[in-house]
């Protein structure tokens, strides 16, 4: 009798997925497509020209909604700008700073040291801008997403129509690749949005690369220096490798090589 | 000249852009050349349209379809040199 049951629940758990799979796809989101990054490779650095421009879009595009918390000005200094220029960057924006002697809290324009400034207060204040939806912080997007770069880069390209069927509540946009399909960000990325200082033609698409390799950087700092770090010791160990696998053979030819005897006893 | 993006990148093309030309979205330009490519997924999500075309209870959706089409459409674009 409790078998009976016991079958007639499982069945009828079983039967309430059978709904919950036709939403599987769009839950999980579009697969995203791998694009060959240019630093890719084992070997391959930055693009600084792309991290440099990227900088630029998020600035320009990105930053009056999505904070950049670790990063400081001084990060940027010998990676996409100058020292001087970087100093300038810095120099344009408010920090608020103290206590002063007298004990009240002051502004004072930004140095090298100052972080990014975060748009909103808090992550309240960044909701209740935001119609509830929080945009997150992009120091390690690339990272905190699986197949960061690609996933980001089909992101900001990817927005379509939806599909015949599918309704998108007023204050949503559809975007294929976000878990859900429904994403609170609108499309930011059109042709021409931004004008690069350097003359690149601003396409969607060359800003969607741009920005990505920037929030590559800013995630990976150290990614050249470990390539470079990781082929040397590899090389190194590879070698040590074969160096101790022939001092191991030469030490046990001994015993390998002898022979035992087995004799009767009287 | 600007200097532009690594070569390798698909990003690099602008060599055939006219200075005077508006000049047009890479991953657009690449996405209308790969729709020759998809055209079996392209034609079973307009057939899926179709049929649930004047559906009133609003649980009927091509999405299915939909990313089939543009999982082809996108494997072909980034496979593009």
């Amino acid at each position: 009798m409790r078998t009976v049951a016991l079958l007639g629940a499982g069945v009828s758990g079983l039967l309430g997925f059978a709904t919950v799979a036709s939403a599987d796809e769009a839950e999980h989101g579009l697969g995203v497509a791998n694009y060959p990054w240019p630093h890719a490779g084992i070997l391959s650095s930055y693009d600084h020209a792309s991290i440099r421009r990227g900088h630029q879009v998020y600035q320009q595009v990105c930053a009056s909604c999505h904070s950049m918390s670790l990063i400081s000005y001084r990060d940027l200094v010998g990676v996409a700008y100058t020292e001087d220029e970087t100093k300038a960057m810095a120099a344009e924006i408010e920090v608020v700073d103290g206590p002063n002697d007298e004990g009240e809290m002051f502004t004072r324009p930004g140095k090298l040291s100052d972080r990014f400034p975060q748009p909103y207060a808090n992550e309240q204040a960044a909701r209740f801008a935001n119609g509830g939806a929080y945009p997150p912080d992009l120091s390690l997007i690339t990272k905190a997403r699986h197949n960061g770069q690609n996933y980001v880069f089909a992101l900001l390209t990817g927005y379509r129509d939806p599909p015949a069927g599918v309704m998108i509540r007023e204050g949503l946009h559809y975007n294929p690749y976000f878990p859900g399909g429904a994403i609170a960000m609108p499309k930011m990325l059109i042709d021409g949005a931004v004008e690069y200082e350097d003359g690149t033609p601003a396409t969607e698409a060359q800003m969607g690369k741009d920005v990505v390799t920037f929030l590559s950087w800013a995630a990976e700092p150290e990614m050249e220096e470990r390539k470079l770090m990781g082929f040397k010791w590899i090389f190194v160990l590879s070698l040590a490798l074969l160096q101790a696998a022939y001092y191991r053979r030469l030490r046990w030819s001994v015993l390998k090589s002898r022979r035992l005897v087995l004799d009767v006893v009287n | 000249m600007p200097s532009n993006t690594v070569s390798i990148s698909k990003l690099l093309w602008f060599k055939n852009v006219r200075a005077d030309e508006e000049p047009v979205d890479q991953k657009k330009y690449l996405e209308e050349g790969c729709k020759p490519k998809c055209v079996k997924q392209l034609r079973a999500y307009e057939a899926c349209v179709k049929r649930i075309e004047g559906d009133e209870s609003g649980h009927k959706h091509c999405t299915g379809q939909y990313f089939d089409y543009w999982a082809c459409i996108d494997k072909c674009v980034s496979s593009l040199p």
